[in-house]
């Protein structure tokens, strides 16, 4: 479904700040398939989802999505296979407009907009009828501005909203991190649903891990720009928390004997 | 009375300067000043089609059209050539300066002796009224010639208007002020937020252009400086009707914003009749800009907690 092969990103390329986001990743996801990503601070997670998504254009590699080699691709045509939720609750609703005319955008993904009118009466009730599934009193509220709702509120409808027309693919960025418990939890059950519904092939970064233990069926773990880890089937199903945290000292670890031995370099040859 | 009415019908001409800006200002956070020029482009493109002979419904749609194209420059500046948006419009407002002179092919076309929408609505309204030179409103003596200017006037603002909302709730107008208002997130459902930039900038540089056409037929002459200022003045409208409606509904605000212009209008003559110079007008408009943009600052400042609620 999803296939990365090769792919290199450097940000400040030439400058003293240059950094080697993403070094020869490669990825292939099958269909159906939901894949963890996790890694620590600035290893390259979300770096990874933006060169999938077509945030920015990657500097080698290429990437083919559904069939269709998508490298070049700008971002607004690679969101006709894509449905997207940011880790920032509010990146993925326009806050002045109200629920429904937000849903009523997600309707339209990928598809031509016209002078067609927004808010047919078949899409409303619909809308009513999945907000409500929500269980979050909202069904009543399709005419308020979304900007007056809270994180969790907002983050569930930008699920709904990526979900709403079938994704080729979904990505999750850290879509729980900025919530409160609560909503946290609200939002992977309805991820968890929407998944199994419709069979959606996931990337999902995460924090947490007990989701990276609990959900999804592979787990891949970033470090400095490159896949170090990648457990499926059987092994995936294994691990467990204290398996990850086993992995992430390890890496901790390791990083601490690279600079402690380009210290101890340094100060014999300088 | 006269005076009044004339009031209210420069006020409502300029509602469409004012649905102008409020589209690239409020709606795409553009700070777009090409207005400045396309009012009189409309303004030059509409009474030299007047001049040739053309009917008058017809010469100001050339005007919006050419505002369109005026304001479709300028969002091109900015989303192919990475020029930022005040720069484009300089760009853009300075080349158009040179170009209405050579549309008009001098600084000022009359347009005392031939047929515009002033005169055509006269006439219709004389046809209405059987002759009569003037009527009773309420105990004032309305003439016939000034009120069916103001209702030809309203009559196309009001059109204007349900224009607009309707647009703005297609899906095509959605996706416009969502683009407005989240780059990030339209780009995720596929929309080319660049495209929708320069369509938008061009609708409200159509309308801007659309109300110099109107402004140019009304005072009976076209004038290459007549724009100078009109962005000003259109953002003080918008202000004006922000602070009337609020800005939670679309509906609302665009009402707000012609209320506001006519509103504006109003204090203006007002002001002009206690002794105020016209030669100040522009400055007392951009100091009532400054103060509007600052003191919701100021008072958020002080108050925080009120300025959110
Ligand atoms: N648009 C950008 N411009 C410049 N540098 C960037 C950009 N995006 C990412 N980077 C850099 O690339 C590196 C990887 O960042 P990335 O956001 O992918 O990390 P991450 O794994 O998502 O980390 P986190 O867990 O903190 O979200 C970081 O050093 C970051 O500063
Ligand atoms: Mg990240």
């Amino acid at each position: 479904m999803l296939e990365v092969h090769a792919v290199s990103k450097t940000f400040h390329s030439g400058t003293p700040n240059e950094v080697r986001s993403l070094r020869g990743v490669n990825l292939d996801l099958a269909a159906g398939s939901w894949v963890i990503i996790i890694g620590t601070n600035g290893s390259g997670k979300s770096t990874l989802l933006n060169a999938v998504a077509g945030t920015f254009l990657v500097d080698e590699g290429n990437i083919r999505l559904a069939g269709r080699d998508v490298t070049r691709w700008p971002e607004h045509a690679r969101a006709a296979l894509i449905g997207r939720v940011f880790q920032n609750p509010f990146s993925g609703s326009s806050p002045s407009l109200t629920i429904q005319e937000n849903l009523s955008l997600a309707a339209r993904r990928g598809l031509s907009r016209g002078l067609g009118w927004g808010l047919k009466e078949s899409l409303v009730a619909r809308m009513r009828d999945e907000v409500g599934r929500l269980n979050m009193g909202l069904e009543n509220r399709l005419e308020n501005a979304i900007g007056s709702l809270s994180g969790g509120q907002r983050q569930a409808l930008t699920l709904l909203m990526a979900t709403w027309l079938c994704p080729e693919l979904l990505l999750l960025d850290e879509h729980t991190a900025a919530l409160d418990p609560k909503s946290a939890d609200l939002v992977i059950a309805l991820t968890e649903h929407v998944v199994a519904r419709d069979q959606l092939t996931t990337l999902m970064v995460t924090h947490s891990m007990h989701q990276a233990a609990s959900l999804g069926d592979r787990l891949i773990m970033m470090h400095r720009g490159q896949i170090i880890h990648d457990f499926r089937g059987a092994e995936k199903r294994r691990l467990r928390l204290d398996d990850l945290l086993a992995r992430f000292e390890e890496v901790r670890r390791a990083e601490q004997l690279d600079e402690s031995a380009a210290q101890m370099l340094a100060e014999k040859y300088i | 009375m006269s005076l009044l009415i004339g009031t209210f019908t420069i006020g409502c001409i300029l509602s469409l300067l004012a649905l102008g800006v409020f589209i690239s200002f409020r709606i795409f956070a553009f700070p777009d000043i090409t207005a400045d020029g396309s009012i009189t482009l409309g303004a030059s493109v509409a009474a030299t089609l007047l001049v040739r002979g053309v009917s008058p419904p017809l010469a100001s749609l050339a005007g919006f059209f050419a505002g369109m194209l005026a304001g479709a420059c300028t969002g091109t500046l900015h989303t192919r050539f990475k020029i930022n948006p005040l720069l484009s419009g300089i760009l853009v407002m300075t080349a158009l300066y040179s170009i209405n002179l050579h549309i008009m092919g001098k600084s000022n076309v009359p347009l005392l002796s031939v047929t515009t929408i002033v005169t055509q609505s006269e006439h219709i309204g004389m046809k209405l009224m059987r002759g009569a030179t003037s009527f009773n409103l309420a105990g004032w003596e309305v003439s016939v010639r000034d009120a069916s200017v103001l209702g030809a006037i309203l009559w196309a603002v009001a059109l204007t208007g349900g224009l607009l909302y309707w647009f703005f709730r297609t899906n095509l107008g959605m996706a416009m002020r969502a683009t407005g208002d989240n780059v990030q997130m339209i780009r995720a459902l596929g929309v080319n937020d660049a495209n929708m930039i320069v369509f938008g900038v061009a609708i409200s540089n159509g309308l801007v252009a659309l109300s110099g056409a109107l402004l140019a037929q009304y005072q009976g002459f076209a004038d290459v400086g007549m724009g100078i200022g009109m962005v000003v003045w259109g953002l003080a409208s918008v202000i004006i009707g922000e602070a009337l409606v609020g800005t939670n509904q679309l509906g609302l605000t665009l009402s707000g914003t012609v209320m506001g212009s006519v509103l504006f209008r109003l204090l203006v003559a007002v002001a002009l009749r206690w002794g105020l110079s016209p030669n100040d007008l522009k400055l007392i408009t951009a100091g009532f800009v400054f103060c509007a943009l600052i003191v919701p600052q100021f008072l958020r400042k002080k108050w925080p907690r009120s300025a959110h609620a």
